[in-house]
């Protein structure tokens, strides 16, 4: 593959070694994942169940909007934490091909920090002004949030394409927008799309089913349960239906090279597939989600391990992808080890803090004169 | 080198500064907040003050609001602006500092979670449980500040690093404290500046004694931010003082911008006294801006300061702003720059005639513009220019333009030197033609001048901060590439004065 237009790589070397940053960048891309599925999908299902609802907070449907709108103010919040870890590896091992994918469609990524704001103060003025706090309206709102994030998500999905494919990037040079012709963008869109609601619409099901049975707004929390439960079993249902095709979309030589890559790529791809259908006739199964907890449970539960495997085989799919460039060239390594299980220790100081926080405050509720 | 080139009208320094000043304002306010409103809530439940209770729970909406959303985007803005108009050196920083940023990330991640737990938790849980959250919210965006400050600094003084690629070299560098100080005292000056609004609006007989607590505060910060920034200026090498101070500093703006900085550093303080803390009635929504509007213009005027006394590196004696390695100089001038940036070499392929183009792209493009920010035409002399200088009629529009047009770059030569050296009016209306070629005729020397610089960076101890005061334009980075790509660059840029109207108010010789 012509290679000239690749830039060297950078001279100081990694910090550590490959494998790690590997690992590194697929468990914080997930942890990332788990919280970008809430931000998207929730915001996507909540211009739904709003319009249903047609924009009322008495109707559970306009409850659920709400609902999920006020979850997003904190998971938006969450989703960009979490989103500057796999930001940071990606930059460390990829930084050839994610910078010159950017710098080709820049106006475009630096806009994305435009959609962000944009569509986060709108869910802050949803949450603040429309139906979670008014008794109706606010749509306008939802539906400006919702497409900024739909549209982070496109870019997002353009530039993955623009960086895996550096054999095209004299083609992307005269006109980066025909990423969006490529076979695989819109699938791959909707991969994330569907995922997004599906796994919105579980949490939202799963949360109203544990409100029900603990005798809160019985009725309202039975009726979202069962709306929200419909949009997981589609959602699931397509989202099996996309993940087929872009298995088959994907350009020849991954795919076989995927296929043929043993049990390092069989086995995250073949969990996945089971995982898939297995969600799939656990929801199917159920009508009532109220009357089911242990699977409303289970399938969320299979759910999050589906989106770690996904997100397992989505790094691979990209290595080999670049597999015909990474081959000409070895990263120098200069490892900082103490640095490294530095990092580590803190890591574990602030997830106790954070988890000894969190227990402090559940552990002290307080009304008058004791409340802060 | 090897990146694409974002062709981007306003230039990379100037977008950058657009989205990194509001972000460190909002991100010092984060962390002074942090402190202040865990102070003043935890005074608040001691003496059991209702008002100041009050006054922290506003201000926490504020900190909500405007920290976790826009500051937190606006930080990844950073990422992502310095990926398009600086990869190459963004990427030499996050390989070098990669545990930096995820030990930064990790207090990030305590700092968001807190201040969400916090602000969601008002009235619902125990004072303590409460407190408890506040104290950890600050602990969490002040350690964060601590982390992101040996990072920041090491692009100006990375210190022994230079000699022995340590990360802790560079982290605890030079300037690594002094640095500390300063904006510890930023982060107290900003959010005083934030907080002052709702304090105003507490009940009128509480008003004036919340506004003249939170003057202490203020004038705290302000006299911490000067002794840091004292020994900020003090701790800085020879070469990076004779850029901005000194009878005759190397880069004038940069002078008048750290003059700018120090007297509203002493404006926000004398407004501190007067209406926080002497007269706290004359708080009023317009004063509390002038006061935020002279703390914003320190604190601007100080990171303006900082990236700019940088020049001409982006890491100091390591990578300069166009992202060329120290190190590469020779082998770049022996290869030619195009044969090292695949992107460029690909359009100048297309169009050979652009080869001067490309290479201004790709050795020029990091600073200058053609027509908007630094803008290079604008800087180049045009006929009128020419003819001003020439023909000094009426007498002093001469020594105006000369002042106005030339003296920037051609500070060692006088009005009448410059006068004698150029043709005479009647020569330069009878051959229009002559300021191309004096055009180039200048461009070509000023290059050959930066390319003996490239000579002397190759010859300089790379192992400490390079003295570049000696330099020919010390502030520039070095021409590199070859003979070939030196004069196609003179004859691009020679020929961008052709198309340019004439400026209206440069007509004095006509």
């Amino acid at each position: 593959m012509p290679t000239d237009l690749i830039p060297a790589l950078d001279a100081a070397g990694l910090p550590g070694p490959p494998w790690l940053f590997h690992m590194l960048l697929v468990s914080t891309f997930f942890l990332h994942m788990l919280f970008m599925n809430l931000t998207l999908g929730g915001t996507l299902l909540a211009v739904i169940a709003h319009f249903r609802a047609g924009g009322r907070r008495d109707d559970p449907r306009g409850a659920l909007a709400g609902r999920l709108m006020t979850v997003n103010g904190y998971g938006i919040s969450l989703t960009i934490t979490t989103g500057v870890a796999p930001l940071l590896f990606v930059q460390v091992l990829y930084q050839q091909y994610f910078y010159t994918a950017t710098i080709l469609i820049a106006g475009v990524w630096l806009a994305f920090l435009l959609l962000l704001t944009l569509g986060y103060y709108a869910a802050y003025l949803y949450k603040f002004r429309g139906a979670p706090t008014r008794s109706r309206g606010g749509g306008l709102w939802l539906v400006a949030s919702a497409v900024m994030f739909l549209l982070i998500a496109m870019v997002n999905v353009a530039v993955h394409l623009l960086h895996a494919q550096p054999e095209r990037w004299a083609d992307f040079a005269s006109g980066a927008a025909c990423v969006l012709r490529d076979p695989t963008y819109l699938p791959r869109l909707l991969h994330f799309v569907l995922a997004g609601i599906g796994a919105a619409a579980l949490l939202a099901t799963w949360w109203a089913v544990r409100r029900a049975r603990a005798g809160v707004e019985v009725e309202l929390n039975t009726t979202i349960a069962g709306f929200a439960w419909r949009w997981v079993l589609w959602a699931t249902v397509l989202q099996v239906v996309d993940g087929v095709l872009l298995l088959l979309l994907l350009p020849r030589p991954v795919l076989s090279a995927f296929m043929q890559g043993g049990a390092a790529t069989m086995i995250p791809l073949t969990l996945a597939i089971l995982l898939g259908v297995g969600l799939l006739v656990m929801i199917a199964r159920v009508t009532s989600p109220l009357a089911s907890p242990g699977i409303v449970s289970g399938t969320l539960g299979a759910m999050v391990l589906t989106i770690a495997v996904m997100s397992i085989t989505r790094h691979q799919v990209r290595t080999l992808y670049l597999e015909p460039s990474t081959r000409l060239y070895e990263y120098a390594v200069a490892p900082q080890w103490f640095n490294f299980a530095l990092w580590v220790v803190l890591l574990l100081l602030g997830l106790a803090t954070v988890a000894y926080m969190v227990r402090r405050v559940l552990d002290a509720p307080a009304t008058g004169g004791d409340a802060a | 080198m090897g990146y694409p080139i974002w062709d981007l009208a306003i230039g990379g320094s100037l977008l950058m500064a657009l989205v990194a000043i509001p972000h460190v304002i909002v991100s010092h306010f984060a962390i002074g907040g942090g402190l202040l409103i865990a102070v003043t809530e935890t005074l608040a439940v001691k003496r059991g003050d209702p008002e100041l209770r009050g006054l922290a729970k506003r201000s926490s909406l504020v900190l909500i609001l405007v920290s976790t959303v826009f500051g937190a985007i606006s930080g990844v803005g950073i990422w992502v602006v310095a990926g398009l108009v600086s990869p190459a050196a963004i990427s030499t920083l996050i390989h070098t500092y990669v545990w930096g940023w995820a030990i930064e990330w990790v207090f990030f991640v305590l700092e968001i979670v807190a201040s969400l737990v916090y602000y969601a938790t008002w009235d619902k849980i125990s004072k303590g449980a409460h407190l408890l959250v506040g104290w950890l919210y600050f602990l969490g965006a002040y350690l964060s500040l601590v982390v992101i400050n040996g990072i920041i600094t090491f692009m100006l003084t990375p210190g022994r690093w230079l000699e022995t690629g340590a990360f802790w070299d560079g982290f605890f560098n030079p300037t690594y404290w002094p640095s500390l100080v300063l904006r510890t005292g930023i982060c107290l000056m900003m959010a005083t500046a934030f907080m002052v609004f709702p304090a105003m609006r507490a009940a009128a007989v509480h008003r004036d004694r919340l506004v003249r607590y939170l003057g202490w505060w203020f004038a705290a910060g302000g006299l911490v931010s000067y002794a840091g920034y004292r020994w900020w200026e003090a701790v800085l090498p020879d070469s990076v003082h004779a850029l901005f101070q000194g009878a005759t500093p190397a880069l004038a703006t940069l002078a008048v911008t750290r003059h700018l900085a120090l007297w509203s550093l002493t404006a926000a303080l004398v407004v501190a006294v007067v209406i926080l803390l002497a007269r706290p009635r004359l708080a009023r929504p317009a004063t509390a801006a002038v006061l935020a509007l002279a703390a914003f213009a320190f604190f601007g005027g100080y990171e303006r300061l900082r990236e700019g006394v940088r020049k001409p590196f982006l890491i100091h004696s390591h990578t300069f702003s166009n992202g060329l390695r120290v190190a590469e100089i020779a082998a770049v001038n022996q290869q030619g720059v195009l044969a090292t940036a695949g992107w460029a070499a690909r359009a100048a392929a297309t169009d050979p005639a652009g080869i001067g183009r490309q290479v201004f792209r790709v050795q020029c493009a990091s600073c200058h513009t053609l027509d908007g920010y630094q803008s290079i035409r604008q800087a180049l002399p045009s006929l009128p220019d020419v003819l001003a200088v020439t023909a000094d009629d009426p007498p002093g529009s001469g020594a105006r333009t000369y002042r106005n047009r030339c003296a920037a770059c051609h500070s060692d030569v006088s009005f009448d030197d410059m006068k004698g050296m150029l043709p005479s009016a009647d020569e330069v209306r009878g051959g229009p033609d002559m300021i191309r070629d004096l055009n180039q005729g200048m461009i070509s020397g000023a290059l050959v001048k930066l390319r003996v610089a490239g000579e002397n960076y190759i010859a300089a101890d790379r192992t400490r901060m390079i003295d570049t005061s000696a330099f020919p334009s010390p502030y520039m980075p070095p021409f590199v590439g070859t003979e070939e790509e030196l004069a196609a660059l003179s004859d691009y840029l020679g020929s961008l004065a052709d198309d340019r109207e004439p400026r209206m108010s440069m007509r004095g010789g006509e």
